[in-house]
């Protein structure tokens, strides 16, 4: 039992921990995009390049001087007219079209292409890593946990919880449910609805940004960044269902943790196939996903 | 109030209206009668904004609000209780309702409160099942909920589609209650309504319809139109 609990604090629970602050950053990415296909139908392609930029903007930001502190204000707001103007030069002129889907998927993962370019263009190629903004650690229950881990920890819960608030507890957020389920009858009621897709997609994006300015001291900063980790969000989205947030926090702690735990036991290189295995299971037995569509709740 | 001249629309290469003129006052009752399929509810949906009119006019008072955006419409007064009432799911019935302020932008929140609160006493059912979600309703609460959400704002035309299909009778009576009560208050409310023999009994003016086109419109307090009507929809 001893030998049990020893193996806990110091190899199992700190490897838990690490899993939660990685999977609080996926399911921040992983909201904006369920949202953003929650309400517009539209599977954003290039939210990985949005998170890079995001990281690469923390980065300029911080070569002007400011620290992380005002980068994590900052950035997310910088995203927001990216974002904002993505959705109406780009989203909005096959939005209309009978093959939306197709369309926005292949504009957005197109773009995604041009915008990674464009982050080489001025970032250039190399690998960039930002310092720690946070450094130290601290003994919780005689588990070791780097201090920038647990603040990623608490300060993405936050984050979560706001946005589901908003979401959830709002009248903006029931303008957004109302307008993801019934477009028509919500503008007949006054919403507002091509401002409310805007302004949805621009707060996704923003989303995106700030999961990068939150990781980009954790796993460094390059142009590509966003492929490996945009992955791990849409296997998030599936298996939690698309549109959902509670599937996104959901699945988002739950594969995390599997990827976490798993790399004890396996090579690391396994556990990426075991977490994309889970969501081809999940798609052949429940292919909605565990949780129903943003308008659903 | 409400002036529609030579109304077209299409739905892909179908022709559906095919240049509807029609005109309703403040406080009356305008019904259209129709077999199914004969564009009535397209009608309701041109106007509403939902359906882009492919020519002709909408004129409410002054203002030309043909293939204006359905939020821009719905901001100068008018309503629509769509066919299959079209609540929300996932809102809970206070949400639903709380969306229908957005109607009429520019309210106090006391103003806000009040007109929630005039709904609530017309319909005391929505009260106490105001935290339950819309669709868990029964039926007429729902078809009284789609009701109660356009209220809210202030509407001066209302257009009611299909409101007591599958309902109880004595939820439809209630619901053609309120519909005398809106027209009372100076509404103009365009109906369509499937069991004619009810409408007739609110309805002022009728416009038949067929295939996209109004082929008559009489009174229905004429007897002589009322037959008419009768032969043209055969029921």
């Amino acid at each position: 039992m001893p030998e049990f609990l020893d193996y806990f604090q110091f190899v199992l629970a700190p490897q838990m921990l690490n899993g939660l602050s990685l999977g609080v950053a996926v399911i921040l990415m992983a909201l904006g995009l369920t949202i953003i296909f929650g309400l517009l139908d539209v599977i954003n392609m290039a939210h990985g390049e949005f998170y890079a930029i995001g990281a690469f903007l923390a980065l300029s930001v911080g070569a002007l001087g400011f620290d992380f502190w005002v980068m994590l204000a900052v950035v997310p707001l910088m995203m927001v007219p990216i974002g904002w103007l993505t959705e109406q030069v780009l989203i909005q002129r096959v939005f209309h079209s009978r093959e939306r889907h197709i369309l926005t998927l292949l504009l957005t993962f197109g773009f995604g292409m041009v915008l990674e370019d464009v982050l080489k263009l001025v970032y250039g190629p190399n690998t960039q890593k930002p310092p720690t903004p946070i450094g130290g650690g601290t003994e919780i229950l005689g588990i070791f946990l780097p201090n920038y881990r647990l603040f990623l920890i608490v300060f993405g819960a936050a984050l979560i919880l706001a946005v589901w608030l908003v979401v959830f507890r709002s009248r903006l957020g029931a303008m957004v449910r109302a307008a993801a389920w019934d477009k028509d009858m919500a503008s007949s009621l006054g919403v507002p609805v091509r401002l409310v897709y805007s302004g949805t997609f621009a707060f996704g994006v923003a989303l995106a940004g700030l999961s990068g300015v939150l990781l980009a001291p954790i796993y460094s900063v390059f142009p590509t960044m966003g492929r490996d980790f945009i992955l791990m969000a849409f296997t998030v989205v599936i298996v939690g269902g698309m549109g959902s947030i509670q599937g996104a926090v959901v699945a988002g702690v739950l594969l995390t943790q599997v990827q976490a735990i798993s790399s004890l036991y396996i090579s690391p290189v396994w556990s990426d196939p075991l977490v994309f295995g889970i969501m081809v299971m999940v798609l052949m037995v429940r292919p909605q996903g565990l949780f129903g569509k943003l308008g659903n709740a | 109030m409400l002036n529609v001249t030579n109304l077209h629309a299409h739905y892909g290469l179908s022709h559906v209206l095919q240049g509807v003129d029609l005109v309703g006052n403040a406080g009356e009752v305008v019904s259209l009668f129709g077999r199914n399929g004969v564009g009535k509810t397209t009608i309701v949906k041109t106007i509403a904004g939902w359906v882009k009119p492919t020519a002709g006019t909408v004129r409410f008072a002054e203002t030309e609000i043909g293939g204006q955006p359905a939020d821009r419409i719905c901001r100068l007064g008018l309503g629509i209780v769509p066919e299959d009432r079209r609540i929300f799911p996932g809102l809970s019935v206070q949400e639903n309702l709380e969306l229908g302020l957005l109607q009429s932008p520019g309210r106090s929140r006391a103003e806000q409160r009040a007109a929630l609160d005039r709904v609530f006493e017309s319909f005391p059912r929505l009260r106490e099942r105001r935290h339950q979600m819309g669709t868990t309703l029964s039926g007429g609460e729902q078809q009284m909920l789609a009701m109660a959400r356009v209220m809210v704002g202030k509407p001066r035309i209302l257009l009611i589609d299909e409101p007591t299909e599958g309902l109880a009778p004595m939820i439809v009576d209630e619901i053609f209650q309120i519909i005398t009560a809106l027209r009372d208050q100076g509404l103009l409310i365009l109906l369509v309504e499937q069991n004619v023999h009810r409408a007739l009994e609110v309805t002022n003016r009728f416009y038949a319809i067929e295939r996209g086109r109004v082929v008559f419109s009489g009174s229905a307090a004429n007897a002589n139109d009322r037959s008419r009507l009768m032969e043209i929809i055969a029921v």
